[in-house]
């Protein structure tokens, strides 16, 4: 494949352009990105038996029969018994309407509107809609249903856990909400700093290459490949949290690399047509993105395997990111520098 | 010997600094974070339930009590409204006890003078701790002072000089002609209780001869009187008399502004249970040995009589009285150990600030680490599998087998140099190290795959030199180091103090120390590496 870019090639950015659009849909519209437990806050459940628990078992047994968000389990011990430590984010579900109810209260002097979302609040829990005498009473009986909802599922986990870990009548169950460690303060504050970092990227790449185009088109290769790992976010469900923005961070750091290579090596390279310089760069970048798409294929199996969620959260966004990366880069990335020199080089023949 | 040493520098540096790291991680040990070993669970009670904001306070005061320097693994995080969670790697009873005592702590520091409070522990701006006059100074064979300048906020400095101005009396004149004062005193008090004291004549009798006498390394200065004391601690204080009854009504009055108690261990358990159906929450304190019973008490923990240029008596006009914001506070121990512990809880104390709502309670539990007790093995398991994987892409593409190792090679030793790295900051090695190495050890196959195709590749048009080749990798490497260290550089320079981001400093801490082993240790060897395979081959070819 001396010529991977023949003269057809600018249609080949149709491609990523086409993709973007579910990229954008998935993240912006539907479903979009969920908050991790450090913004929401979760729910701890604090068991305290006489007989020791095994981590594993109970990590299975809420994994079998519950669905629940970024969860992690350890086990404690004290001079006085065992136990157990059970985290886990908050339920989509709860957080919906609580967010309606809490509309529902902040609009109360309105009583259509507020009932409005009183019911919306109910129907969202399986309850039907119904007509309220006042806004106050409708608001009454949402938090009710929320109350009476929240009390059910605390029961059935606690006869679940209580049940297939044999754990006997004298265990004791402790349900505590904790409140999100991360103020949206600080929170909002890693965003920026984070947009620092993306400015002083875009900084460096301008200083490398002092082009326009050409940095630009690293510049729209790195976004396209934080969409995609965004989009991998918001389809597998992984929500974003302080440990999962280091991922991003990553991604940003792996997919720049290829795409400095191929500016570098077209701008710079002094061997064949540009064609030819794009497509041996292609085979050097591939190498790259394969090497590491490889090793997260091997640490995806292994931390699906052992349930170790963090890590294959992180390799999962990664693996997203650079799948893009590989669209980003030799689909968009390289016709444009192709396009550019072309150009270029048209002038000087004048 | 030492020529072929020179030339090849780049293997030699990398030599010598793996051999650094190993010895280090040797030495120092690497620290295991919570998710990989788990540690010890807090829960900590608050006397009462308190708003978010303020638990989110508290939680931020806690977390800078248990960990000044942001090193130690340690998670805070408030629950419900009453109650603090506070993980943390540490094992060690010791260890613990300091931490559960600093949580414990109100850390009410209070001066007082006149009956009136100068200023609290919280109008401190900050502790001077690099200045000259922090730190521990042997005073004798048998005792040690240790010193703690700090610097007030601008209110409270206007505040303390109005409320210090001219507080000396003329007592003489001194032999050389300058004039003797004596002054009054300030008391510094640390979570001085808003009990009623309540306690026995004997007692009382014998706490003033002790204060009289005064006490080096409780800070009592000779000729304390008691009364002065008592009234500086803006406590009620109630002496039982000879029979050890005790005044009800009076009590009863008291009653009506404060709801606690505190008692010295010789007052009578009737009186106690007098004391309890009034309605007081009683609590018995002890006096540290040789120390009076009122001291302890009260919180009182240092004596320190102004002097007239504080006080400014050479100025005439409050106006123009000089303010002081810098202060000192001192303390004697017996041994060097004591005083230095001293000096830093109080330091710590000073600096995180009080806790607006006091604890009530403390539990302790063991907790196993989150990750999984086997996680170490896993992350072998995944490390020798990616391994495995990335050679196989290489072995495939430049169907050269011996290309791999080099790979390989600089792979193990940029994760043996990190590690070096934490065991040597005792940075822990948790979740966020973890993918800080992840991130560099990335970086790094990226760019040893274009410094091998730079090489390798271009010698089918020998038109540059395989120095021209090696400069234009490392024009492309040094370009993606810099945009690591141009994304994560933000995060080490303004992260690092806020609340709950230090898990990303810690990662981004690593990335950066990883880019810069990559572009100044690892790379420099692969590239000489990867020319001398390269070399090897051409000559093979017969080409040069």
């Amino acid at each position: 494949m001396q010529d991977f870019y023949k003269s057809n090639y600018k249609k080949m950015m149709l491609i990523p352009l086409i993709i973007a659009i579910p990229l954008l849909f998935f993240v912006f519209i539907f479903p979009g990105i969920q908050p991790g437990v450090d913004l929401t806050g979760g729910n701890v459940v604090i068991i305290r038996s006489d007989k020791p628990i095994i981590e594993a078992d109970l990590l299975s047994v809420l994994k079998e029969n519950f669905s629940l968000p970024e969860l992690k389990v350890s086990t404690i011990s004290s001079p006085t018994g065992f136990g157990a430590w059970i985290q886990y984010g908050k339920d989509p579900l709860v957080a919906n309407v609580e967010e309606l109810t809490a509309k529902a209260s902040e609009s109360i002097d309105s009583e259509k509107e507020s009932i409005a979302f009183s019911n919306q609040a109910l129907k969202a829990l399986g309850k039907e809609e119904a007509t309220f005498a006042n806004s106050k009473i409708a608001l009454l009986a949402a938090e009710q249903a929320l109350a009476e909802y929240k009390e059910a599922f605390s029961k059935k986990l606690q006869e679940t856990i209580s049940q297939k870990l044999g754990l006997g009548a004298n265990a004791e169950f402790q349900k505590r909400e904790i409140s999100p460690t991360l103020g949206k303060a600080s929170f909002d504050s890693s965003m920026f700093i984070t947009l620092i970092g993306v400015i002083m990227i875009i900084v460096v790449v301008f200083v490398a290459f002092r082009k326009f185009v050409p940095s630009a088109a690293i510049i729209q290769a790195m976004l396209f490949d934080v969409l995609a790992g965004l989009a991998g976010m918001a389809i597998l469900g992984i929500p974003l949290s302080l440990t999962t923005l280091p991922a991003l961070l990553m991604l940003i750091g792996y997919s720049v690399d290829t795409d400095i290579m191929l500016t570098s090596r077209m701008l710079k390279g002094k061997d064949g047509t540009p064609g030819q310089r794009a497509t041996s760069s292609m085979k050097t970048g591939l190498t790259m993105t394969g090497t590491t798409l490889a090793a997260l294929i091997a640490m995806l199996a292994v931390s699906y395997f052992y349930q170790i969620e963090v890590i294959y959260q992180i390799s999962a966004i990664l693996f997203f990111g650079l799948v893009g990366d590989t669209i980003s880069t030799w689909l968009m990335n390289a016709p444009i520098l192709l396009w550019w020199i072309e150009k270029k080089e048209s002038k000087r023949n004048f | 010997m030492t020529n072929v040493l020179l030339k090849n520098w780049q293997f030699t540096l990398v030599a010598i600094i793996v051999l650094i790291s190993i010895a280090t991680i040797g030495f120092y040990g690497i620290k295991l974070g919570m998710d990989f070993k788990g540690g010890t669970l807090y829960q900590v009670e608050l006397q009462k339930t308190v708003s978010t904001e303020e638990i989110a306070r508290i939680s931020t005061i806690i977390s800078q009590r248990i960990d000044p320097s942001g090193l130690k693994d340690a998670t805070v995080y408030p629950v419900g409204g009453q109650f603090i969670v506070v993980q943390l790697s540490e094992t060690d009873i010791t260890e613990l006890e300091k931490v559960e005592s600093r949580i414990r702590q109100q850390g009410k520091f209070e001066a007082v003078l006149d009956g009136n409070i100068v200023f609290t522990g919280d109008e401190l701006k900050k502790v001077l701790r690099g200045d000259n006059s922090y730190g521990v100074m042997k005073q004798s064979s048998t005792s040690y002072e240790w010193s703690l300048p700090f610097v007030l906020n601008e209110k409270a400095t206007k505040n303390f000089a109005r409320s210090t101005f001219h507080k000396c009396n003329q007592t003489g004149f001194s032999p050389t002609g300058g004039i003797t004062y004596e002054c009054e005193k300030t008391i510094f008090f640390l979570d001085r209780p808003t009990s009623l004291l309540v306690t026995t004549k004997d007692t009382y009798d014998y706490d003033e001869s002790l204060l009289t006498a005064g006490n080096k390394f409780e800070n009592i200065p000779e000729g304390t009187l008691i009364e002065e004391l008592i009234a500086d601690s803006m406590l009620n204080v109630m002496v039982l008399d000879s029979n050890a009854t005790i005044d009800l009504a009076k009590a009863r009055t008291y009653f009506e502004t404060t709801k606690t108690a505190v008692v010295s261990p010789s007052v009578s358990q009737s009186v106690i249970n007098d004391l309890n159906a009034i309605g007081f929450a009683v609590t018995v304190t002890q006096a540290k040995k040789d120390s009076p019973w009122i001291w302890t008490a009260t919180g009182a923990k240092q004596i320190i009589s102004l002097t007239e240029g504080i006080t400014n008596e050479d100025v005439s006009d409050i106006s123009q009285a000089k303010e002081f914001s810098t202060l000192r506070i001192s303390g004697q121990r017996q041994t060097f150990a004591e005083a230095k512990s001293d000096l830093e809880e109080l330091a710590i104390l000073l600096e995180s600030g009080s806790l607006p709502t006091p604890v009530k309670s403390i539990s302790k539990e063991t907790i196993s680490p989150s990750l999984g007790e086997s996680f170490l093995f896993n992350v072998l398991l995944m490390g020798i599998l990616a391994a495995i994987a990335v050679s196989g892409i290489i072995i495939i593409r430049y169907k050269m087998l011996n290309l791999a190792i080099p790979i390989i090679l600089t792979g193990l030793s940029e994760i043996l140099i990190l590690m070096g790295f934490l065991a040597l900051t005792q940075r822990p090695l948790d979740l966020a190290a973890f993918a800080g190495i992840i991130a560099a050890i990335g970086t790094g196959v990226d760019s040893e795959i274009v410094i091998t195709d730079e090489i390798l590749g271009k010698s089918k048009e020998a038109h540059e030199s395989l120095i021209q080749r090696a400069k234009a990798a490392l024009f492309i490497i040094a370009t993606s180091a810099f945009t690591v260290i141009g994304v994560m550089g933000p995060i080490v320079l303004f992260s690092r103090n806020l609340p709950g981001l230090d898990k990303l400093y810690g990662f981004a801490v690593v990335a950066i120390v990883g880019a810069l082993i990559g572009i100044f240790v690892t790379r420099p060897a692969f590239t000489k590496l990867v020319e001398g395979i390269v070399h090897k081959k051409e000559e093979k070819e017969g080409r040069n």
